[in-house]
């Protein structure tokens, strides 16, 4: 946990001098805490970020790689009616395509490539096709930072994952209330109220909110806030 | 053929190289970036230029690349290959050109008949779909909207997913085993039923058939 004398080494650009707990490092101001939290949660999703990337162009590339080294095997096989070898090739081809396949799915709950590419509208379309889901997706097309479109995809994910329910979902980001960043608002219609400490999981580290309506076990509403940096 | 190849990782831009040389393919230019490849063949052209998605210049340097090759020289064919098949990117692709492309994974060219069929098609002409995407996109829709796909029979269904993958009415027949008329009857009804009339040319119209799936499944309107 944070040490009882909290000294802010790298104050940041953007951090004003007029700003409780600034300059004063003998009391730890609840903010220097949540700045705290925060920063730990933007470097644990550009880490994942860039493990995704490492399995991209590491190990799956050199799998692919593989891939066609078999073809250029099996194209000198010098006698043609070698069916045997063949077939060897071929399953050892299947073989490739089913670890590739393996990668890509642990690559997706990593940090999904999309997601860092396009952002949550592509990302989000993609998983509810893939996943064959009934769901209405209204997205705004702003970015957002690598920690809130994560946590927020995550948190998404996560809905999905536990209930089979059709849900319409409306992200936009909006002008914060409090002085700072924007806030991403989530509104989850016909989810699980059940489900709102599963999205509080991924909501709560960056210093956002949950509400939900509805009784647990019926459809009701989650409304999920991300605050932006 | 003529080719060309554009990928950042080196093993397997020499993996694709030895494979297209085994096929009997001339490699006239193997660079790892996108802005290497337009300027190998500013002045030479190749039968089809084969990218990766995901090079420099970042974060998807095989699309820009590929949009400054289509405007440069449009008669020449594009074959995107990825780690991903994805109908973000495919769209994409379909708004670079609706001929002479192909969007495939990586893993799936590794044979000498699926490469050189795949370039040749690609070379004809032809859209070539990696299947798997063709598939999924078009097997099971969605049930949360009345989109205009819902209103095709399963049958029909059958057949877009072939004309999403690129496949000509005589490989459509000979996949699915009925006659041309038939699958003429079938794609006539699909453009019916998605509103596709009026004087488009045959070709035009299915890949505005495609197109219009696609976009159902990405919920624009």
């Amino acid at each position: 946990m944070t040490p009882a004398v909290v000294v802010d080494r790298n104050p940041r650009p953007g951090r004003r001098p007029d700003q409780p707990g600034s300059g004063d490092a003998a009391v730890p101001a609840p903010e220097t805490d949540a700045r705290e939290d925060r920063r730990r949660q933007e470097e644990r999703w550009r880490r994942r970020r860039s493990l995704e990337r490492q399995l991209h162009d590491g190990a799956a590339l050199r799998i692919s790689s593989l891939a066609l080294r078999l073809g250029v095997l099996e194209n000198g096989s010098v006698d043609p009616d070698d069916g045997a070898r063949h077939r060897d090739i071929a399953a050892l081809q299947d073989e490739v395509a089913a670890a590739l396949e393996e990668l890509r799915a642990v690559a997706s709950q990593i940090y999904p490539p999309l997601l860092h590419e396009a952002g949550l509208g592509p990302a989000l379309r993609e998983l509810v096709t893939a996943r064959q889901r009934d769901v209405v997706l209204d997205v705004a097309a702003d970015r957002a930072e690598p920690a809130v479109e994560g946590a927020v995809y995550f948190a998404l994910a996560d809905c999905l994952e536990a209930s089979g329910a059709p849900l319409a979902v409306r992200i936009r980001r909006e002008p914060g209330t409090v002085e700072g960043g924007d806030i991403v608002v989530v509104v989850i219609e016909g989810a699980d109220p059940a489900l709102g400490p599963a999205v509080l999981d991924e909501a709560g580290p960056l210093g956002g909110t949950v509400d939900v309506e509805g009784a647990p076990g019926s459809a009701g509403t989650i409304t999920a806030r991300f605050p932006c940096a | 053929m003529r080719v060309a190849v554009a990928e950042d990782g080196a093993l397997f831009r020499q993996g694709l190289v030895m494979l297209l040389e085994a096929s009997g393919h001339e490699v006239v230019a193997c660079v790892p970036g996108g802005d290497e490849l337009v300027a190998a063949l500013a002045n030479d052209p190749v039968d089809v230029a084969l990218l990766d998605i995901r090079m420099p210049p970042e974060p998807d340097g095989g699309l820009v690349t590929a949009e400054r090759l289509r405007a440069a020289h449009p008669e020449m064919g594009l074959l995107f290959l990825s780690h991903y098949a994805e109908s973000h990117y495919l769209v994409r692709i379909l708004e670079i050109g609706t001929d002479r492309v192909g969007y495939r994974l990586k893993e799936k060219v590794g044979s000498v008949e699926v490469l050189s069929d795949t370039l040749s098609r690609i070379a004809d002409g032809e859209i070539v779909i990696e299947p798997v995407l063709a598939k999924r996109l078009v097997e099971k829709p969605r049930n949360d909207r009345k989109d205009v796909v819902a209103a095709l029979s399963e049958r029909e269904r059958d057949v877009l997913k072939l004309m999403a993958e690129g496949r000509s009415n005589g490989g459509i027949a000979s996949t699915l085993f009925v006659s041309g008329k038939a699958v003429e009857k079938h794609i006539a009804s699909i453009f019916d039923k998605l509103g596709l009339h009026g004087d488009a040319s045959v070709h035009h119209r299915r890949v505005l058939a495609v197109l219009t799936y696609l976009r159902s499944q990405r919920g624009e309107s």
